[in-house]
């Protein structure tokens, strides 16, 4: 459950920068740090693709699957588990290496990159008793 | 086994509050994402042009305000005097003078390099609802250098456009009229560029304590510049410089005598 909410609140982060990188909103909202910096470097993009895509389909895949979790006919699903435990490894891995790109080589800050960061870390944490769904029960 | 899908049952039952719950969190959730997201979107859509002035903060430090204060100058940027004007879009004495004065002092005065003319946004804003964003319209076209024509125009036409609420539309209609970019012009309206510099004009003219416009100043490079009355005939104003200009020959004459 709590994986599912915090997925919904990351891929809202995610969607809000993912429009803002195909301009269809104004300047960020952004208190402290420097989002434009962040949004405008070359790390901001994977190829063509923006970052931002990358976490509203990653926030988006673990909700279905946070949300699947749930359901008590999936309750001892292994494919379930897998898909938490591996998309919480893999985004929690991704958005440590962002995070390490703001802070040694962009030099600036993003509130809503680390806010999504520490969601995901939150997600990552949640999703470790699945080890448990997958040993099977 | 029995005791097993018993046990599941039970689960269910006192979970069934516990998803009560997560579904309405997760609602909530959606129902602030969706909003928050669509109304960055939708309010981009719709143009968030700047229309009052904005915070800045630190300007009550003068030199950070001078600094943040800009004009736009025409002439020699050498030239011996300065003559000031802070300007309001909307006002029809600054219209007046802008069209019928100013190119009157220009061709005495500006041209052969004797003066400057230096323009400041002073849009009141308390009784001109609109002056802030044709100031601001004003800046759009210096970033197409067509600051001077588009002031005309604007002025020209302030019948108008002063009773529009929302005269965004025709300000880039002008900016067409003019040959310039009015997608650019337009892009430059639709946000809050330059807002912080016409502020920081306007907290400039009201830390002089100026209360109307336009308020005419002529000057030298050092010490306090002369104020013009109420009177902004060609007459007066000619006046005004030529006695700066006498008082210049006569500061200049004592230095050269003097050493």
């Amino acid at each position: 459950m709590a994986i599912a909410v915090m997925a919904l609140i990351g891929f809202f982060i995610a969607f809000y920068l993912l429009a803002h990188s195909l301009g269809w909103t104004g300047s960020l909202l952004c208190g402290v740090g420097n989002c434009e910096r962040v949004q405008q470097s070359p790390y901001s993009h994977m190829g063509p693709i923006p970052v931002a895509a990358l976490g509203v389909v990653g926030y988006a895949i673990m909700l279905v699957a946070a949300f699947v979790g749930i359901q008590p006919s999936a309750r001892e699903s292994r494919a379930v588990g897998g898909v938490l435990l591996l998309g919480g490894g893999v985004g929690f891995a991704i958005s440590l290496y962002l995070t390490y790109l703001e802070a040694a080589v962009i030099h600036a800050w993003c509130q809503w990159c680390v806010t999504s960061a520490i969601i995901m870390t939150l997600i990552f944490l949640a999703s470790l008793p699945e080890v448990r769904r997958i040993r099977g029960a | 086994m029995a005791n097993r899908a018993q046990q599941r049952r039970e689960a269910r039952k006192s979970g069934g509050s516990d998803m009560t719950k997560f579904y309405w969190t997760l609602g909530l959730v959606a129902v602030i994402g969706v909003g928050a997201v669509g109304y960055q979107v939708a309010s981009h859509k719709m143009g968030t042009a700047a229309t009052a002035p904005v915070d800045l903060k630190g300007l009550e430090d003068p030199t950070a305000l001078m600094k943040a204060a800009q004009a736009i100058t025409k002439g020699d940027p050498n030239a011996p005097v300065t003559i000031l004007e802070f300007g309001d879009y909307e006002c029809p004495a600054c219209g007046t003078f802008a069209l019928t004065v100013q190119p009157q002092v220009e061709a005495k005065y500006v041209t052969p390099g004797k003066a400057k003319f230096v323009f400041y946004d002073f849009p009141l804003v308390s009784i001109h609802p609109t002056s802030f964003i044709a100031a601001r319209a004003g800046r759009c076209a210096v970033d197409q250098d067509r600051f001077w024509q588009y002031h005309d125009e604007l002025y020209r036409n302030q019948n108008s456009w002063v009773l529009q609420a929302n005269p965004i539309k025709t300000f880039i209609g002008y900016a067409k009229d003019l040959g310039m970019d009015a997608d650019a012009f337009g892009a430059c309206l639709n946000s809050d560029k330059y807002a912080d510099v016409v502020t920081a004009n306007l907290r400039l003219a009201q830390q002089l304590g100026l209360n109307g416009t336009p308020t005419i100043m002529v000057g030298l490079e050092k010490g306090m510049p002369k104020r013009l009355g109420d009177d902004f005939s060609y007459k007066a104003i000619a006046a005004l410089v030529d006695q700066v200009l006498a008082e210049a020959a006569a500061q200049d004459s004592a230095a050269s005598g003097g050493s």
